[in-house]
Parts: C-alpha cells; sequence; structure tokens
C-alpha cells in the first residue's frame, strides 16, 4: 500500500516531458511537428524572417552569420535555407541585424505588441517615432559586400598625361615642333610677310628680343659686370615689360609668339 | 554658400583617404587567432571515412567545427554570453548534430555539412536533466529530452536510456529510498509501465549507475564496496543483484568514489557489455558483464591509468587508457578506424590546451583555449641584441683610460662586423633554397627589437590563470606558464616594474592575483621576455588588499615601486629595500591615493604618512539609495600630450585643461524605470576630492562605456526614450589665459576649467572602447571602438569634439571643425580588422611603438587581433606603396638625359668651332 502511494508521488514529480522530433529523415517538418511551433510561455515571442544574399549560395555564408536582436540581447541562427526564427523574445522594440563578415544587411526595427502583434520597419535613430513599414516576417536582402579596403592611388601613364599641366605642356610643345614642317619658313614670301607680322606686334622694337634677354639673365652670373647691366636693365623697366608681355595676343608667327606666351606666363605671375 | 560646401567635402574625402585598410595590406602586420574556450563535448565526425573533422560544444557557449587534421577552425558559431546560451549535451548522429541549448530552453539541430541550422524549436519551461538518441530497427529519427518542471519536493536524478525498442526508459531515485523505472512509448510520449526498485543505498543515478550490455543498470556502491545489477526491461519486479567487489579481487583506494565508465556506440543497439571501473585516482580496471548478465569477469587491471574512454568503428571497439604525466585531468572522446583499429584522440588538459593525438603517440596540434578568455595585457619592449647591448654597455660606464677605451671601441665595431657578415651569409644562404622552405622561426633566442619598435612582447593573463608570452609581430607563443591554485574568480592586475630600457637587469613584471570575495592577494613576479618566475620573493600579504599604485619612484635596480593598500589602510612596498622605504619617506607627503567603495557609494582619498600609514583627506559619499558607481578611471600613465591648448580660429589659444590627477567616476541609478534612469558623470580630482565637473544623463541607462585621456572624456550609454545609444564628450579647458603653465598642482588651481559637451547618435550598440596612443602624442587620437559584429571601428576624435559648430563660420572653418551633425557615421572602411572580426571583444589595448605616428592595437575577447593603426596616415617614414620604381627611373633618365646632352651640346660646340 505505501509503496503504491510513493508510487503515485512518483509519477507527479516526475514530470518528464519528451521531444519527440522526427527530424532527421525531414528536417524541414521537423519543428513543425513538435510542441515547439507553439509558443510555451504566453510573454514570449519569436521574430522570424529571411536573409538572402544574391547570387551566392547560403552554405557559403550562413556559418559566419548570425542573427542579433539589440545588440546581443537575444541570438538567432540562419537555417540552411537562409530563414531565420529567434525565439523567447518578450514584448518591445528591437533592432534587428544579420551579421555576416562579408555581406551588408540593412537593419530593421521590430515592434512586438504585449499581444504578440508584430511590425516591422526602418530604423531611424533621429526621428525614432516615425514608420515606413518593412515586409513581416522579414526579408532581408544583401546590398552586396562590405567595402572594407580603400582603392590605392596608382600610377598610370594615362594618369600622369592627362594631368592638365602636362596637358599645358606637351600640347605648345608639339605645336612647336610640328608648324615649322606644315609652314614652309624657306619660302622668301612667307618670311616677309611673318616678319610684317611681327614688327607690327612689337611696338616697341627697342625692346630686346626675349630669348636674348634669358641668355642675358642667365650667362650673368658668369661675369659680375654684365650681370650689373643685365640686372640694371632687368629692373630699369620692369613694368613697362611686364604689360607688354601680358598684352600679347595670339596670332602672328605661332612658332614665336608660343615661346613668348610662356615666358608671359613667367613674367605675369 | 556652395563654396564651403565643397570645401568641407574635399576635406571630407581627404580625411577618409587618411582612413581605412589596402586590401594588399592583408595579413602584412595583423593576425588573428580564434579561440572557442574549454571544451564540454567533443565529437569526431564518423559520418564518411575520409571526413577530418571535429565538433566541439564549449563553457563559453560555441558550438565549432574543426580541422582535425590541422586544428583550424572551420566554422564556428557563437551564442549568448550567460546561461541563457549554456550548451548542456551535443549528440552527434550523421550529418546532424544535435544541442540542447539555454537550460533546456532550446533545442537545435545543425547541419555539420554547411554549419548552419536545421532548426529550432522551443522546449517547455523546465530545467535541463538529460538527452538521448532514440532509435528503431537501425533508424534513428527520435531524440528524448527529459526535463524536470513545476516544484519538486524530492532530489531527484535521472538517466534516459534507450535500447533501439518502441520504448524510452527514465530511471528516477528517491535518494536512499527507492529507483523507479518508467517506460514511454516512443509513438506519443505515453507511460506504459513503470516500477520501483528498493535501493535504499543509491544516491545517484547519474554518478554511479551506467547501462551496460541488453539494458542492465549497473551501480557501484562505495559504501559497501559492491556492484548492483539491474535488468531494466524485465517484465516482472526486479530486484537488484549485488555482487562484491571483493569476490572479483578488487579493491578501491581508502576514501576514493568508485566510476563507472560505460559505451553505447549505437543509439539502435545496446551498449557494450564492457565497462570500466575506476578504483583509484589513478586505477581502472576493465571488467565485462558475462552473457547471463549476473556475473562480472575482469578483463585487465589498468595501473597507472588516470583516463579512460571508449570508441567504437563497426563492429570493433578500442578502450583507450591514458597516462599522462601529471596535469592533465579529463580526456574526451575519440574515435577513428579504417580496416586495422587506429585511433585518434583529444586531450583536454586542465590548463586549457586542447591537444590532438595520433595513433603512434604522436601530438598532431595543440590549441591553447585559455586564451579565449583573457583577462588583461601588457606589451613590453624586446630586449636589445647582444650586440647593441654590448654597444650601450659601453656607454653606460665610466671611462677607464683613453687606450682602453679606443680598444672597446674596436672590439665593439668588430663585432658589428661580425653580425653584419652573418647576416649577409644568412641572406645568401637562404636565397639558394626554394621558397616555401624558408621559414622565419621565433623563438625566445633570436628575438630583439627591431629599428621603429614595432615588435613587442605581449603579455596576457588568462582567466584560467595561465599567462603567456606572444610575439606581436607573428602571433606565436613564445612562452606559457600555467599558475595553479588560482581561484576560478580571481581578479589580476598586471604591472610592468621594470622595462627593458634597464640593462642588465632583466626587465621584471609583477601579477597581482586578488580572490574577488575575500580580497586575499598574492604576487607572482616574473621575466616578461622568457616567462620564468623571478627569484625575487614577494612579500607576504596577510590581509585583503584594497589598492595597489605604481609609484614612479625607482629602486637601486631601477624596479619601480609597487604599493599595496591593505584593509586596515596599511601600506606594503614591493620591492622594500632601505632605499626604497628612504625614498618613500621623503616623497611620503606628496602620494595620495583614493579609495573605491561601491557598496557603499563611498569614494575616498588617502595621503601617505611618513611611517608609510595613511590618513583619509577627502571623502565623496553618492548614496546608494540612488545612485551606485560602475566604474572610475584615471587617465593612462604613460600617455603624452604633444599641444598644451588649441589654435582657434581667430589665433588665440584655448588652452586644454590637463589634469593628471583627474578621475571619472560613472555612476548608474539604482532606478532602472526607463522615465527616472540616469547615467552621471563625475570628474573628481583625486588629490584634493573636489569635484571638477558633474554631467547627469536623464533617461539614460548603461552599460556604460567610456575613455578618459588628455583633457576629454568619452561615454556611451543607451537612452531609454529614443531607444538607442548615445556618444557624449565633454571637453574641458581652462580659457584662454593658461594659470600656472610651468607646473600643475592640484591644490593649487583656483579656477574651475570650461566644460564643453556634445552629444552624438552611434547607430549601434558598442561592447568596448579605447583611445589610441602614440610616443609623444603628436598624432591625433581615434577612438576604437568595438561592435557586437566583431568589428573594431577607428572613429577620428575629430568627429567627438564638442566644438562642432552648427552653423558653419570662418573661424571654424579655418579649425578644420566639421559640422555638427547628430548621426555618428559608422563606415565600413574605418574597420581596422576588416573581415576579421573579432567575436565578443572584451578589449582593446593599445601601446605607443617607436614611430610617432604608429599605435599598436591589441583586440582580445574571443579572439585575439593584433595590428598597427596610423590615425594621422604615415607621416614619419615612407609609406609601403611608396614608389620605388617611378622614382628611381625618372632619376635614371634624367641622368641619362644629361649626360646625352652634355656630349650632343659638346659636339655642336665643336662644329661650330670649325665652321
Amino acid at each position: 500500500m505505501w509503496l503504491h502511494v510513493r508510487l503515485s508521488e512518483v509519477c507527479l514529480f516526475l514530470q518528464a516531458m519528451f521531444i519527440l522530433a522526427c527530424c532527421f529523415s525531414d528536417m524541414e517538418s521537423g519543428p513543425i511537428a513538435t510542441s515547439g511551433s507553439v509558443q510555451p510561455n504566453g510573454d514570449r515571442f519569436k521574430i522570424e524572417g529571411r536573409a538572402i544574399v544574391p547570387g551566392v549560395k547560403t552554405q557559403d555564408w550562413i556559418s559566419s552569420a548570425r542573427v542579433t536582436v539589440e545588440g546581443e540581447e537575444y541570438i538567432g541562427f540562419l537555417r540552411t535555407d537562409g530563414s531565420f526564427v529567434v525565439n523567447d523574445v518578450p514584448s518591445g522594440s528591437y533592432v534587428v541585424e544579420v551579421i555576416s563578415p562579408g555581406y551588408k544587411f540593412e537593419a530593421v526595427r521590430v515592434d512586438i505588441t504585449s499581444k504578440g502583434k508584430m511590425r516591422a520597419r526602418l530604423v531611424n535613430f533621429i526621428k525614432t517615432s516615425e514608420v515606413i513599414r518593412q515586409p513581416y516576417p522579414l526579408q532581408l536582402r544583401s546590398s552586396g559586400p562590405h567595402t572594407y579596403f580603400m582603392k590605392r592611388e596608382t600610377w598610370g601613364w594615362t594618369d600622369f598625361l592627362m594631368n592638365p599641366m602636362v596637358m599645358m605642356m606637351v600640347l605648345p610643345l608639339l605645336i612647336i615642333v610640328l608648324l615649322p614642317k606644315v609652314v614652309n619658313t624657306n619660302d622668301p614670301e612667307m618670311r616677309k610677310e611673318m616678319e610684317q607680322s611681327m614688327n607690327m606686334l612689337n611696338p616697341n622694337p627697342e625692346l630686346p628680343d626675349v630669348s636674348e634677354f634669358m641668355t642675358k639673365l642667365f650667362s650673368g652670373s658668369k661675369s659680375s659686370s654684365s650681370k650689373a647691366i643685365g640686372g640694371s636693365k632687368a629692373s630699369g623697366r620692369p613694368a613697362v615689360k611686364r604689360r607688354n608681355y601680358c598684352n600679347w595676343s595670339c596670332h602672328g608667327n605661332y612658332n614665336t609668339i608660343f615661346f613668348k606666351r610662356a615666358f608671359s606666363f613667367v613674367f605675369c605671375k | 554658400m556652395s563654396k564651403p560646401t565643397s570645401l568641407f567635402v574635399i576635406f571630407f574625402s581627404l580625411f577618409i583617404m587618411s582612413e581605412a585598410v589596402f586590401e594588399d595590406q592583408v595579413g602584412k602586420f595583423d593576425w588573428r587567432q580564434q579561440y572557442v574556450g574549454k571544451t564540454l563535448f567533443a565529437h569526431f565526425d564518423s559520418h564518411s571515412q575520409s571526413s577530418n573533422k571535429l565538433f566541439l560544444a564549449t563553457d563559453k557557449n560555441i558550438f565549432a567545427s574543426f580541422n582535425s587534421r590541422t586544428g583550424d577552425l572551420l566554422w564556428r558559431h557563437v551564442d549568448k554570453v550567460g546561461p541563457e546560451g549554456t550548451i548542456d549535451i551535443l549528440v552527434l548522429h550523421g550529418q546532424d548534430a544535435l544541442m540542447v541549448v539555454g537550460g533546456g530552453r532550446l533545442l537545435r539541430s545543425w547541419d555539420t555539412n554547411m554549419g548552419g541550422l536545421n532548426w529550432e524549436a522551443v522546449l517547455d519551461t523546465g530545467s535541463f536533466q538529460a538527452a538521448c538518441f532514440v532509435a528503431i530497427q537501425d533508424t534513428v529519427k527520435h531524440v528524448a529530452v527529459l526535463k524536470k518542471a513545476g516544484t519538486v519536493r524530492h532530489w531527484f536524478s535521472y538517466l534516459v536510456y534507450s535500447g533501439g525498442e518502441v520504448e524510452v526508459y527514465v530511471l528516477g531515485v528517491v535518494p536512499n529510498s527507492h529507483l523507479t523505472i518508467i517506460a514511454y512509448s516512443l509513438e506519443d510520449g505515453e507511460i506504459i509501465k513503470q516500477r520501483s526498485v528498493e535501493a535504499p543505498w543509491l544516491s545517484s543515478v547519474e554518478s554511479s549507475c551506467v547501462v551496460i550490455g541488453q539494458g542492465v543498470l549497473m551501480c557501484v556502491d562505495p559504501a559497501t564496496l559492491a556492484l548492483y545489477t539491474l535488468p531494466i526491461q524485465a517484465e516482472e519486479a526486479p530486484q537488484f543483484n549485488q555482487i562484491l567487489l571483493q569476490s572479483l579481487d578488487l579493491e578501491v583506494s581508502l576514501g576514493f568514489q568508485p566510476v563507472l565508465v560505460s559505451s553505447q556506440p549505437h543509439p539502435a543497439r545496446s551498449p557494450i557489455s564492457e565497462f570500466f571501473l575506476q578504483l583509484g585516482p589513478d586505477h581502472h580496471v576493465l571488467l565485462q558483464l558475462n552473457a547471463d548478465g549476473y556475473t562480472i569477469a575482469a578483463l585487465r587491471d589498468f595501473q597507472p591509468a588516470f583516463l579512460v574512454s571508449f570508441a567504437t568503428t563497426g563492429e570493433k571497439t578500442v578502450a583507450v587508457v591514458m597516462t599522462p604525466k601529471n596535469e592533465t585531468l579529463y580526456v574526451h572522446a575519440f574515435l577513428k578506424k579504417d580496416d586495422s583499429v587506429d585511433y585518434r584522440v583529444l586531450v583536454q588538459t586542465q590548463d586549457h590546451a586542447l591537444t590532438f593525438i595520433q595513433q603512434p603517440g604522436r601530438v598532431v596540434w595543440t590549441r591553447e583555449e585559455a586564451l579565449a578568455d583573457v583577462v588583461t595585457m601588457e606589451m613590453v619592449d624586446l630586449p636589445l641584441t647582444g650586440t647593441q647591448a654590448e654597444l650601450e654597455g659601453e656607454f653606460g660606464k665610466k671611462a677607464d683610460g683613453l687606450f682602453p677605451m679606443v680598444l672597446k671601441r674596436l672590439s665593439s665595431q668588430v663585432i658589428l662586423l661580425q653580425a653584419w657578415l652573418a647576416h649577409l651569409w644568412k641572406l645568401f644562404y637562404e636565397a639558394r633554397k626554394p621558397h616555401g622552405q624558408v621559414k622565419n622561426e621565433v623563438t625566445i633566442e633570436t628575438l630583439s627589437r627591431d629599428e621603429f619598435n614595432l615588435q613587442k612582447m605581449m603579455v596576457m593573463v588568462t582567466a584560467s590563470g595561465k599567462l603567456f608570452g606572444i610575439d606581436s609581430k607573428s602571433g606565436s607563443i613564445l612562452w606559457k606558464h600555467y599558475l595553479e591554485n588560482v581561484q576560478p574568480n580571481a581578479v589580476f592586475k598586471l604591472i610592468v616594474q621594470r622595462t627593458t630600457a634597464h640593462f642588465p637587469h632583466p626587465p621584471q613584471c609583477t601579477l597581482l592575483i586578488k580572490d574577488k570575495d575575500t580580497g586575499l592577494a598574492s604576487l607572482h613576479v616574473f621575466n616578461p621576455i622568457f616567462g620564468r618566475k623571478s627569484h625575487i620573493a614577494p612579500p607576504a600579504l596577510p590581509r585583503p588588499i584594497l589598492q595597489s599604485l605604481l609609484l614612479p619612484v625607482i629602486d637601486q635596480d631601477y624596479a619601480k615601486v609597487l604599493l599595496l593598500v591593505d584593509d586596515q589602510y596599511k601600506v606594503t612596498a614591493f620591492p622594500s629595500t632601505k632605499n626604497v622605504l628612504q625614498q618613500l619617506q621623503e616623497m611620503a607627503s606628496s602620494i595620495f591615493f583614493y579609495l573605491i567603495r561601491s557598496d557603499q557609494g563611498n569614494l575616498s582619498g588617502f595621503r601617505l604618512r611618513k611611517d608609510l600609514s595613511t590618513e583619509r583627506i577627502w571623502e565623496v559619499v553618492l548614496p546608494t539609495e540612488v545612485q551606485k558607481i560602475v566604474a572610475v578611471n584615471g587617465k593612462r600613465p604613460n600617455e603624452h600630450v604633444h599641444s598644451q591648448g588649441r589654435v582657434m580660429g581667430d589665433r588665440s589659444v584655448l588652452y586644454k585643461y590637463l589634469n593628471p590627477n583627474l578621475l571619472a567616476v560613472v555612476t548608474e541609478s539604482t532606478d532602472a524605470h526607463p522615465e527616472r534612469a540616469f547615467v552621471g558623470v563625475f570628474l573628481v580630482d583625486g588629490v584634493t576630492g573636489r569635484i571638477i565637473h558633474e554631467a547627469v544623463q536623464r533617461k539614460a541607462r548603461g552599460p556604460v562605456h567610456f575613455v578618459h585621456s588628455e583633457n576629454w572624456v568619452v561615454y556611451e550609454y543607451w537612452n531609454t526614450k529614443s531607444r538607442r545609444n548615445e556618444f557624449s564628450v565633454l571637453e574641458l579647458f581652462e580659457g584662454t589665459e593658461l594659470y600656472n603653465s610651468t607646473v600643475f598642482s592640484s591644490l593649487d588651481r583656483p579656477h574651475l576649467p570650461q566644460v564643453l559637451q556634445q552629444t552624438y547618435i552611434f547607430p549601434s550598440p558598442i561592447t568596448t572602447m579605447e583611445a589610441t596612443l602614440t610616443e609623444k602624442g603628436i598624432t591625433s587620437r581615434h577612438l576604437l571602438v568595438g561592435l557586437p559584429s566583431g568589428a573594431i571601428l577607428s572613429l577620428p576624435k575629430m568627429f567627438l569634439d564638442p566644438r562642432r559648430p552648427e552653423v558653419v563660420t570662418e573661424h571654424s572653418r579655418e579649425e578644420n571643425l566639421i559640422p555638427y551633425a547628430p548621426e555618428m557615421p559608422i563606415r565600413t572602411e574605418w574597420f581596422i580588422n576588416y573581415n576579421q572580426t573579432v567575436a565578443r571583444v572584451k578589449g582593446i589595448y593599445t601601446a605607443p611603438s617607436g614611430l610617432e605616428s604608429t599605435c599598436l592595437v591589441v583586440a582580445y575577447g574571443l579572439d585575439i587581433y593584433q595590428t598597427r593603426v596610423y590615425p594621422s596616415k604615415q607621416f614619419d617614414v615612407l609609406k609601403d606603396d611608396y614608389d620605388y620604381v617611378l622614382i628611381s627611373s625618372v632619376l635614371f633618365a634624367l641622368f641619362f638625359a644629361t649626360m646625352i646632352s652634355k656630349r650632343l651640346a659638346q659636339v655642336k660646340l665643336l662644329n661650330r668651332a670649325w665652321r
């Protein structure tokens, strides 16, 4: 008799519970067939969703990814098909994020009411009450791999050549080299015409030729006397010279004009 | 208006350029090591013959897969910290790994091949007891989980057993009374039958019983020294059958509780009838239950053998006994086979090392899993090489006269020449070898400081009490030292007392180990380069230690003095030579320290007296009913501030308030209600106890992470109203005039500093925060923020500047102030560890290197990641993308062009002369 009483007591205490999950043959039906699909305690809910990385097989990224709810408050893992469930979440408002070192996912805010109603919306930290609805169960689509690296500034010939300063230097040079070949300078008529235009251009015939001036300037350092002359000459009428050089327009003998323009550039600056 | 914005954009883009890692820098100076923690359950992949996978569940709530050939991590799933993520059991069948998580909260099935989840199920409430696979006719289809529900008035212990039938047996015990056997139907979970067996000697089935053979329960009773057998599936009233150990000629060691070990190789089949009985700590006997189910035969006696286990493949079963040297405590799992029986063993030792051994006793790999829980660390400069030290020694000694000095100089030059030649020879020798074979083995002997002091020794202290010395360049473990008898709740503090700068004195580190509950402490003094324990005897500390402080005072051996304050406010100095005590007496009036009693909400300051007793000079009480002190932090002693002030747009200077004694005290409200919760930040002068500033953040709660450096404090908290994380920065300035520019004294500062504050939204929670540190403090500062995703964000301090203007003005533009924006950006280009995430970042350690531009960073948590950061770009060395080819080709081209043109000019002149 005593034994019998004890036995019934044992039965009472031994509220052993079994989960008989027929799982291994077909994994999809696994959790559905169990009591797990029913929420055991009323105030805890689950957040469901699915994450997709377009163009990448799930097995290549899910093993390093996980789902975090509000930092590491609640954690869920991704199923082999990319879907996820975060169990045991009480009501409240949470930022749900899929974290993967390889792929970028947008975070979503999920609101759970005390009755278990779910709502997903965009995360906006500045206007926290703004609601832009997102689909629930969550559909998270990766916007591609993370960009962790900066591109190195590489040096290429094209970069160098397309540089405006280089262009400014190279184009005139080309013209200097090419123009004499195009225009026949040996033609006496042509030469005369050119000289005329040069004279017209040069209002002050006393002004020394630029090339002459430059040779003087640079060779001046060799002898102190010539330097003194050059110096006095150079400092004598600088304002006039400057104006003259700067006011040159662009016609006449290209051959010399370009030289002069180059110098005018130097002087005017 | 367009001009300022464009300017800003340009500035901004330049700024971004200064950040980020370049793709070709991957792995160049950074490395990561991944750990999982101490193994709780281990399984070998027996699914296919050729598979070399290993599955582990650890005490850090991690389920991981390893390559058993190399020990490399294949994948890993990091669950929540704490009891909610605890792995109760891991069972493996085929490709499915089944796990009960969080004390029976969840049942998870993993696809071990892909590393993804098959399904997850929530279990009914109740505490987890046991789980096993249930199989019917060789197909494993079910898993049985036993949980305890409701209020339990009696202690039970359970055992779940299934032997390939349609029934699952649960054995429950009422201690010292009887054993109950309940059979459940596999179809619907109904109770089929239940029986009770008298067992007054039995207290727990878990610890003293196993199931062997055809459903026979085998128990051992330490009192009567007898084995008991009981057929579980018997129809009629079963009875225990007693077999005295004496009848088998077995003797139990005195005071030892015998333990049984059995094995059930496949859930669909019965357990094997052989089992181990442990008779003493190093004595095991292999026994066999005869076919009649009542008699036992002794097969073999193993002594000494500390660890035993079974492994089965096909029809063959291997019993493995291990006789480790001393430290090993428990073996875990193993098996493997081909036609002849072969096996592999995974051993988890007491010091958290995981060793994988192949059959002939060859160690294939070892993982130092203690590093999964680094508590504190320091970086120590490497010593100079012998030759360098020789040269240094030349300057150290006083002159012996002219001639010996010259001789010495010459001899050291010869040594240098020799070293150089040896280096050249080595280079030549290695160049001849095929490329793959050249291996730069780092050993302690070859370690020496490099030119820019970029390579250092990382001394890491782990929670298990194991110390490691790791080379910061390669990440290889150079030494390890296991401290036995360290309590699991011990707190550690690592102090560098003497650096490597004082040749020939060896560097010296001191580890203060303190029991968290009693406060009793002990010191471990060691050489950080070699890991050897120092011969210096640490002082005995009979009383609980409240505070430790490292003084700038050095003894005659160049070791800094460590002061330990006990609970009677008495001070112990280490080292405590006469010289030190004398110095302390002289300096006593200027030595101040503070104590925190967070349970009493008390922060008090003390001064040292000449006789090494102490006197309290100030006290700040923060009532514990309202708020509790969470953290107190001073500035880092090795921090340098280069500029005293900031030049503003109008060319005046705003001087920083650089108080070296300033303490930042962070409090949290005891009221957790979102409307009333607050976070408080107090800036207290540690010498005078004067509260310099207090800031209260309403509707905020912790966890608060903060950094205190230079003249600023940055803290992060959770805004309960807007449900977001916010960063706030406090910056202290003296104003446009400096009170006493030569020396700072806390006692003589009449004016309170001006405090500026600004707050920003941070779009992610954070786990830890630290500021970069450089040699001279010229380089701009960055904040290193550990995110829960495992990324480490390098956030420029510029973004956290309370002077960021809302309206852009001429002055602010000139100062390079970024206009205020409420939300802080997180750019993945700023992640210094790109995709090398550090799981559960617990701490970030920063150390200056010999280069001003470079700061060494170590992030530790579950993983360890080491890298270098350049907060203001590499301004003092050539960048690693410096184009040597271009520069040299241009130089050569110019050189040849001049040569050629010179020649041409000569020819021309000659021609002209001839004309």
